[in-house]
């Protein structure tokens, strides 16, 4: 006699995530404002910092707003998400250097791009299989994001100079993310 | 009474059990197969619809129902009759202080303690003497055991994908222990969490560090201040989400809670104590506070069984412990 049995799962994985859309780019960021929303995590606040340092010389920014969620992975708080939209024209979030704080970001940056404000998510390349599971499971399985890689420390015990170079590293790739 | 789950079928328990290994559903140990019959069997024994919401993890965009649940529970070899007990646990999980998708997520690999009190713990068999955080019992081991399918199945942790735990843990197969409320006059657990006696609650408390606090002095004060000790170890920080909610958790042996009352500390005493001597400010390396913002937030339970004088300390991830009455 065959024996019937019940899925215990909501289904193939990401297959019932209606498609998040990404938000159109700016042709450049000059004038734009530039949204952070900071997971936290280590001392990843002095990366963006200087991220935004790089990005203010250099692309003419029209302002800088940055947020610190009130812990890794979680969203913001409803203020902070009410300043990040009301005011940011593009935004970066992260960092994503552990398990739960990298797949939360990626979040972060898929709810801001719901929001109409284009994002791009810093990930450690030690969390790569995480956040992209978390694309495809809310329906954003091709969202691009920029990868940090070692010899710097997923979890982010880093100098002021590793946070200096770390941005320098991805500050090319952030700007080629966030326009057209 | 209607399911909606995709239905598999296969020749035998065998096929079947092969099939769900291959398809990743099991926490690698054999599994129940979850036929119709058993899964509202479940639901049944709860008074449960299959698509209730039990509650869901935001960031996942997951919702965890009754039907999946029970699922998981037959195939985590769970009676029909423990089922309200995994349910009210799953609901304690996603309440939103638990933070479910970072408690499960982390790099730190975090288990989950299922804490019973009230009198479901005799009605089911949940052990909470000798050897309680151990296997050996049908009802803690199949109990704590749904808990972390319904984490793995439903809540797509699956290590190696969202599950990031460097390590992990053993206690993440199943840990699901009763309080032993019958030793002493202290205030269960859950009556001092505001319920009452006859009520029964799941306590779930994230369990980042879990702490042996040994100690021989028959002095309580000695006692307290080795638990204190072994928690400022690794001490808990300050964090802005769970805010005044965080807490850890103190499992008192029986040796130390017979010391204890020889000594009348009641339940309420001991927390006391103990959140003086945890808050204290920090004296150096090896020692960091625990930040808690009152004596309540030192979750007293008594456990275990006779033999060496020690006690359990459970520091959380970044979640506070969540109730949730049956």
């Amino acid at each position: 006699m065959p024996l019937i049995t019940l899925e215990p799962t909501n289904g193939p994985f990401g297959s019932n995530a209606p498609a998040i859309p990404v938000a159109p780019r700016p042709a450049t960021l000059a004038g734009q404002t530039l949204g952070i929303v900071a997971n936290g995590l280590g001392v990843s606040e002095t990366m963006f910092d200087a991220l935004a340092e790089q990005l203010t010389k250099w692309d003419d920014l029209a302002g800088i707003v940055k947020v610190v969620k009130p812990s890794v992975a979680v969203p913001p708080w409803p203020e902070q998400w009410a300043e990040i939209t009301g005011r940011a024209t593009v935004a970066v979030t992260g960092f994503g250097g552990c398990g739960s704080c990298s797949t939360r970001s990626m979040r972060d940056a898929l709810d801001l791009e719901a929001a109409g404000i284009p994002a791009v998510c810093i990930v450690h390349i030690a969390l790569v299989p995480a956040v992209q599971a978390l694309c495809k499971l809310v329906g954003a399985p091709d969202y691009p994001f920029v990868v940090v890689e070692y010899p710097y420390n997923p979890t982010g015990g880093w100098s002021v100079d590793e946070c200096n170079a770390m941005a320098a590293q991805v500050v090319d790739r952030v700007r080629l993310r966030l326009t057209a | 009474m209607t399911l909606t789950s995709a239905t598999f079928t296969y020749e035998d328990y065998p096929h079947a059990l092969e099939a769900y290994y291959e398809a990743g559903y099991t926490d690698g140990l054999p599994v129940v197969p979850p036929t119709v019959e058993a899964v509202e069997a479940m639901l049944a024994a709860a008074g449960l619809r299959g698509p209730e919401v039990l509650g869901e993890v935001p960031t996942r965009n997951v919702s965890v129902t009754a039907e999946k649940t029970a699922v998981n529970a037959v195939m985590a070899g769970c009676l029909p009759e423990y089922f309200p007990v995994v349910v009210a646990s799953v609901r304690a999980l996603l309440q939103p202080l638990a933070n479910c998708h970072s408690t499960t997520a982390t790099l730190a690999g975090a288990a989950h303690a299922l804490i019973v009190n009230g009198p479901v713990r005799e009605q089911l068999g949940i052990v909470s003497g000798q050897a309680c955080m151990g296997p050996g019992f049908r009802a803690n081991a199949t109990i704590g055991r749904a808990f972390r399918l319904v984490i793995r199945n439903v809540c797509r942790t699956v290590p190696g994908v969202l599950d990031r735990a460097t390590f992990s843990w053993p206690l993440r197969y199943s840990f699901c222990f009763g309080e032993n409320e019958e030793s002493s006059d202290w205030t269960p657990l859950h009556v001092v969490h505001g319920y009452g006696r006859d009520d029964s609650v799941v306590t779930v408390m994230s369990v980042h560090e879990l702490l042996k606090a040994g100690e021989l002095s028959p002095e309580s004060e000695v006692i307290l201040e080795t638990i204190s000790q072994t928690a400022r170890l690794r001490g808990l920080p300050v964090d802005s989400f769970v805010g005044d909610a965080r807490g850890v958790v103190v499992v008192i042996g029986v040796e130390h809670q017979r010391r204890l009352l020889d000594d009348r500390w009641t339940k309420e005493a001991v927390q006391q104590r103990l959140f003086e001597r945890m808050t204290r400010p920090t004296a150096g390396k090896y020692d960091s506070q625990v930040v808690l913002a009152a004596p309540a937030n030192v979750l007293v339970v008594a456990a275990g069984g006779p033999g060496i004088a020690e006690s359990e300390v459970m520091l959380p991830h970044l979640a506070a412990p969540t109730h949730q009455k049956l």
